[in-house]
């Protein structure tokens, strides 16, 4: 018998004990083996649990079910858990939120993937066609892949990965010890070490540079220890250097052409303020955000509270970084204006509160506008017109969502976030990374009315009136450029931004 | 042992959130649904009796797998006669291979129900015999007159087809 045979008959109670020891050995002997197992027992025991949901087409049954007369004996409150598990209805959502990632893309250099990968994306099992460039993959057992393309590779879970083609090293830590990776030929089990492999035309060449490689092939497994080699010996293995190196050079590359750009950017005569967050060493008071438009406003540099100077999109630019309730940075913006742009870089690192702040004028009256991040991850910019017989309940303020955009996997990294607003149109356009995510004209618009700033803050909500409590709505994260503009910046200009300020 | 009905709801909520998974787990290494749910029930108690050393800082899953894991060891030593269970060593083998591979599992299942919707009207009804309605073997085979072993086949084939289902819908959405 086949081992699905043998399955299938375990499943069903089905299997005599001869077949049984038998299906017992396959399971010893072969992880393949194992885990089909697994796949099929519990596709199985899916079934067993929830048939009415899964077949659609059933009404509710209640299946005879022998339970077993064994309640006297228990306590009242254990027969009460007891029951709950046997009658209360079958709850196929989980509260929790989960991933099913099993790596992630750790680092990438010119890579080209045939599909869209970035930096920072958890990837799931499955395949992963790299047509050009570097890519590090840090597996979440710890192991650490370090790929060139063209590459095809496997990823199997967090222990587990297949290269068909392509040049390859991996790094096994020990606690990733027995990390397998699969190529044409051979099956290489990690002790905890560092190894390259060549596949090439369905051929496999292996590479020990430090520790021990068990290789399994269709002979008796073998030992490779470090110097030691499999297949053709080549020189041509991947170096891992070569990645930092890049990479490097390429940060560099790119925040010296920002550097360029943000120069040139700072002469345009639409910005009402634009702030880089450069860490000025001779501030002896280390709170000044410097405000670099010219000609020079420096009546509207901010002064920062709480927040940290922390690394920013590159290793040479600095950013604040806000996480307690106090962090924030306070501006005062003069003028009236009949349009605006908000534009910024932000590293979002959790969105918990209801309201998170990106822009927020102090309090909430005529024509004051207030940016934040919605408790669901959309981008909220709101724009405050009370007439002044007004009820003080009535709510007068224009609120635009966009879709939402901070999710588990654009959180902890570097997004450009923009909104623009005319008072005349009344529309307002957002922005993520450069895309539009949400275009709106509020009920309430009338045309005309003006926009005001005054005193302002960053990161946070505050200067509340005295003795009321404020409700807490400082961002969780950091923040290395923002720019305000008196004029609504068309699409083409918010992209520029986008691209001559990405990190990669 | 806490007698506060607080620390019996709470454990009543998380047992009823997850002993779907706790029973799947159960079933991996004994595949057997009877004594996988009475095994389900040991642990439920076992759970019980120890809830107060419960650190709801950590995940509630893996600390439960523990008490089943042993209530499976438990069952074990009871039935050793029993030719039809997994030794140790490869009851440890698949406790661990298993939770290296819970996502991929859990990913299968979201994808099975899609599977089922595709089954042909002779195979869903198949499903509702055997897993909704619980039907024995022989009344199986009275109704869809087959033979025992045509009857095993055609489940095993089912299963197979559904299994297979998922395997490629996991290759087409491949990394999206």
């Amino acid at each position: 018998m086949n081992l699905e045979s043998l399955i299938h008959a375990a499943i069903d109670g089905e299997i005599p004990p001869e077949q049984h020891a038998q299906l017992e050995d396959l399971l010893r002997s072969d992880w393949q083996a194992r885990r089909l197992y697994l796949e099929l027992v519990d596709q199985h025991a899916r079934l067993l649990q929830q048939p009415a949901v899964n077949t659609g087409r059933l009404q509710a049954t209640t299946p005879k079910r022998k339970t077993r007369q064994w309640w006297p004996s228990l306590t009242a409150a254990a027969a009460a858990i007891a029951c709950a598990l046997i009658f209360w209805p079958q709850r196929p959502a989980e509260t929790e939120a989960t991933s099913n990632g099993v790596a992630m893309l750790s680092q990438t250099m010119d890579a080209q993937f045939s599909g869209t990968l970035r930096s920072g994306d958890t990837l799931k099992p499955g395949p992963l066609h790299l047509t050009q460039g570097l890519a590090q993959i840090e597996f979440f057992s710890g192991a650490t892949a370090l790929i060139e393309g063209s590459a095809e590779i496997e990823i199997l879970s967090a222990w587990e990965a297949r290269c068909l083609s392509g040049r390859v090293r991996v790094h096994v830590p020990p606690a990733a010890k027995g990390f397998l990776m699969h190529a044409p030929g051979m099956k290489l089990e990690d002790l905890g070490t560092e190894f390259a492999l060549n596949v090439k035309d369905n051929t496999s060449a292996v590479h020990v540079f430090e520790g021990e490689v068990i290789a399994h092939t269709d002979q008796s497994p073998t030992s490779l220890k470090q110097g030691m080699g499999l297949g053709h010996s080549t020189s041509d293995f991947l170096s891992i250097t070569e990645l930092h190196g890049l990479v490097k050079e390429r940060d560099t590359r790119r925040f010296a052409d920002w550097q360029q750009w943000s120069l040139t950017a700072s002469k345009d005569s639409r910005l009402i303020a634009y702030y880089t967050f450069k860490h000025l060493e001779d501030d002896r008071w280390d709170r000044l955000v410097k405000n670099v438009t010219e000609p020079r406003h420096p009546q509207r540099a901010g002064g920062a509270v709480g927040a940290a100077w922390t690394q920013g999109r590159w290793p040479e630019k600095t950013a604040l970084e806000f996480k307690r309730p106090g962090d924030r940075v306070r501006l005062n913006l003069d003028g009236t204006y009949h349009a605006l742009t908000l534009a910024c870089w932000v590293k979002v690192d959790s969105v918990d509160k209801k309201y998170n702040s990106l822009l927020l004028t102090d309090g909430y009256d005529n024509g004051e506008p207030h940016w934040q991040i919605y408790e669901d991850g959309s981008l909220m910019f709101s724009i405050m017109y009370r007439p002044a017989d007004a009820a003080k309940s009535a709510r007068y303020n224009q609120m635009y969502f966009s879709q939402p955009v901070f999710t588990a996997d654009s959180l902890g990294r570097w997004h450009h976030l923009a909104v623009t607003y005319d008072n005349t149109s009344g529309t307002v356009i957002q922005y993520f990374d450069g895309q539009e995510v949400g275009r709106e004209i509020s009920k309430l618009h009338q045309p005309g009315r003006d926009i005001v700033f005054g005193p302002c803050e960053m990161g946070n909500w505050g200067l509340p009136t005295q003795g009321h409590q404020f409700p807490i709505r400082n961002l969780n994260g950091a923040i290395d450029e923002f720019a305000i503009y008196s004029t609504a910046l068309s699409a083409s200009e918010i992209r520029s931004f986008y691209d001559h300020g990405k990190p990669e | 042992m806490s007698d506060s009905p607080s620390s019996t709801e709470t454990l009543v909520l998380l047992l009823t959130q997850h002993q779907e998974p706790l029973f799947r787990y159960i079933f991996s290494l004994v595949p057997c649904e009877a004594d996988a749910r009475d095994i389900l029930q040991e642990t439920s108690l076992a759970l019980y009796r120890k809830f107060a050393e419960y650190d709801p800082a950590r995940p509630f899953l893996p600390w439960a797998y523990r008490f089943a894991f042993f209530q499976v060891q438990k069952h074990r030593e009871k039935s050793s006669r029993s030719p039809l269970l997994f030794s140790e060593d490869v009851m440890d083998l698949l406790a661990s291979e298993r939770s290296h591979i819970e996502p991929q599992l859990d990913d299968r299942l979201r994808l099975l129900d899609a599977c089922l919707q595709k089954l042909t009207a002779q195979d869903q009804e198949l499903v509702t015999s055997r897993y909704a309605l619980r039907q024995s073997a022989e009344e199986m085979m009275a109704h869809f007159s087959l033979s025992r072993r045509t009857l095993f086949r055609n489940l095993e084939l089912l299963r197979q087809r559904l299994h297979e289902c998922v395997t490629r819908q996991l290759q087409t959405e491949g990394l999206a």
